[in-house]
């Protein structure tokens, strides 16, 4: 990394734009055209894809199309999400061999979440670092993050959630849930966390900009100076602005996996496990699982961690039972009246749909098989 | 199935950006090694080149993600794809649970079979893995 980095800020753009400028940033690097990047954008309302994902598949379009939220796709892997207003996006953009720059994925993951969780922290917000490549605050996601690379750049965002709209968020994307309850819009809602509910009223966005600019700054080491686009990357933004509005970019020739919803309550001695599951069967692979139920979990959080660990894990039954019973001891969880094996399962219960004899929900749908 | 990341096998030549060719006469299959396989990570989608496409040495030709990281295929050899592994795209595990077997990626025509020279033997590619653990242990140390 070089000691002088650019600090950006594009203000509030739409989806295309922003997507665009991603590329053109990362592109301009790669090319050294231009200083290692920190890049704050602001959004209109958006649903953006990642980048392998099928829109049809993820998002719900028509709710989208009739209250005018933009949809598009990043370059980084990962999946949907909802950003507004109420989110700040930063994005560092580098060189993949420079100093300092791991080369392993996951401790480049864990260097740059670092990075953001010191900006956090000056706002007074305990977060932490949740692998693979979260940022949480007591086990609750304040920011998700991603990465892509060209040439021989990298570019690694992610957001922050400053004021979210979580019921918007569960309208537009395809959640596996087959219908909204208060209940369970509660439950979603307690699996993110926004600054407004950590400080109650969250600083204006030009300070935790600052103090974001400031945290990535000590853990990078670098100094920044504020900057603006290039000319040579606002050529560039000219020329990719229409691929990225074109339905060719926005649909892309996305393969459309299953992508079944799951579901199926399953009694235990100590309680009901609720799980709601998206299934990607063509990979074998649990894309998203939502734990609920009646039982009380040692620590609180517990659930929510357990529902990271099992995202995109392998849907084998050696591969989760050896999933769920390590993560029971690393993480000392305790259930009364739930053993591992319970919740081991349940998901098997959930991704085989056999109700093994126990009573399973109604809510199966499949948006997969076409 | 965890894979050594240090399993080099003899009889192929590779890349330093952690890719394996298998060459005869005028074609080479291509995938990623075990090593590689390693660093990337569990790998959850894979988009390979269409068959007919001309590919070249070192340039952007797919894309491979895994952990919310969109990575690119970059061929250690310039040709034309005469076959890809489909069953990878429906279920990239072969590419991590087998990288020299299954998890092959694409067989090319090659267009400048003097690229081979410049590829490492099995011995070097084994040191050049060697140096890049030693880096990784430094860094870890260091974080």
């Amino acid at each position: 990394m070089s000691d002088v980095w650019r600090l950006l800020d594009t203000g509030t753009q739409p989806a295309a734009n922003n997507m665009a400028l991603e590329r053109v940033i990362l592109d301009a690097r790669g090319r050294n055209l231009i200083p290692d990047t920190l890049h704050f954008l602001e959004f209109t309302p958006s649903v953006l894809v990642g980048y392998h994902q099928a829109v049809e598949l993820e998002v719900d379009e028509h709710y989208c199309r009739r209250h005018g939220i933009d949809i598009n796709r990043r370059i980084s892997g990962g999946g949907a999400i909802y950003v507004d207003q109420g989110v700040l996006g930063w994005e560092l953009v580098t060189g993949k061999d420079a100093p300092g720059i791991p080369g392993r994925l996951e401790e480049i993951y864990r260097l740059l979440c670092e990075a953001a969780i010191a900006g956090l922290e000056r706002l007074g917000v305990p977060a932490r670092f949740r692998p693979q490549n979260d940022i949480e605050v007591g086990g609750r996601k304040i920011s998700g993050t991603g990465g892509a690379e060209a040439g021989n750049a990298l570019i690694y965002h992610g957001t922050v959630l400053v004021d979210f709209d979580v019921e918007t968020m569960i309208k537009c994307l395809r959640l596996p849930i087959a219908k909204l309850g208060d209940k369970l819009i509660q439950s979603f809602k307690e699996r993110v966390i926004s600054l407004r509910e950590v400080l109650e009223t969250p600083p204006p966005m030009a300070v935790i900009k600052q103090q974001m600019a400031e945290g990535f700054a000590s853990v990078l080491g670098v100094r920044l100076e504020a900057g603006t686009l290039t000319g040579q990357e606002g050529e560039l933004l000219d020329q990719e602005l229409p691929r990225f509005q074109s339905d060719g970019w926005i649909r892309g020739p996305r393969r459309l996996q299953d992508n079944s919803l799951r579901a199926v309550d399953y009694k235990a001695p100590g309680g009901l496990i609720r799980i709601s599951l998206r299934l990607d069967q063509a990979r074998r692979r649990i894309k998203y699982a939502f734990i609920t139920g009646d039982f009380f979990a040692y620590p609180e959080r517990s659930i929510l961690d357990l529902e990271a660990t099992l995202k995109n894990v392998s849907s084998e039954p050696s591969v989760i039972l050896q999933t769920v019973r390590s993560f029971f001891t690393t993480h000392q969880v305790q259930i009364p009246g739930v053993e591992p094996d319970d919740f081991f399962h349940a998901l098997q219960a959930a991704i085989y749909q056999t109700g093994s004899g126990r009573k399973q929900s109604q809510a199966n749908e499949s948006f997969g098989g076409r | 199935m965890q894979v050594d990341k240090r399993f080099v096998p003899e009889g192929l030549l590779y890349a330093r950006n952690d890719y394996w060719v298998k060459a005869t006469a005028d074609e080479a299959v291509i995938g990623l090694t075990a090593y590689g396989q390693d660093v990337t990570g569990d790998i959850l989608y894979l988009e390979l080149p269409p068959v007919g496409d001309s590919v070249s040495r070192g340039e952007d030709s797919g894309s491979i993600e895994s952990g919310k990281w969109v990575g690119r295929l970059l061929p250690p050899v310039t040709g034309t794809v005469l076959e890809r592994n489909s069953v990878l795209e429906e279920d990239p595990s072969g590419a991590n649970q087998d990288p020299y077997g299954v998890g092959w990626l694409i067989r090319v025509r090659l267009a400048d079979p003097s690229e081979l020279e410049v590829l490492l033997s099995p011995a070097a590619y084994r040191e050049w893995i060697e140096e890049q653990i030693r880096r990784e242990q430094e860094e870890e140390g260091a974080l």
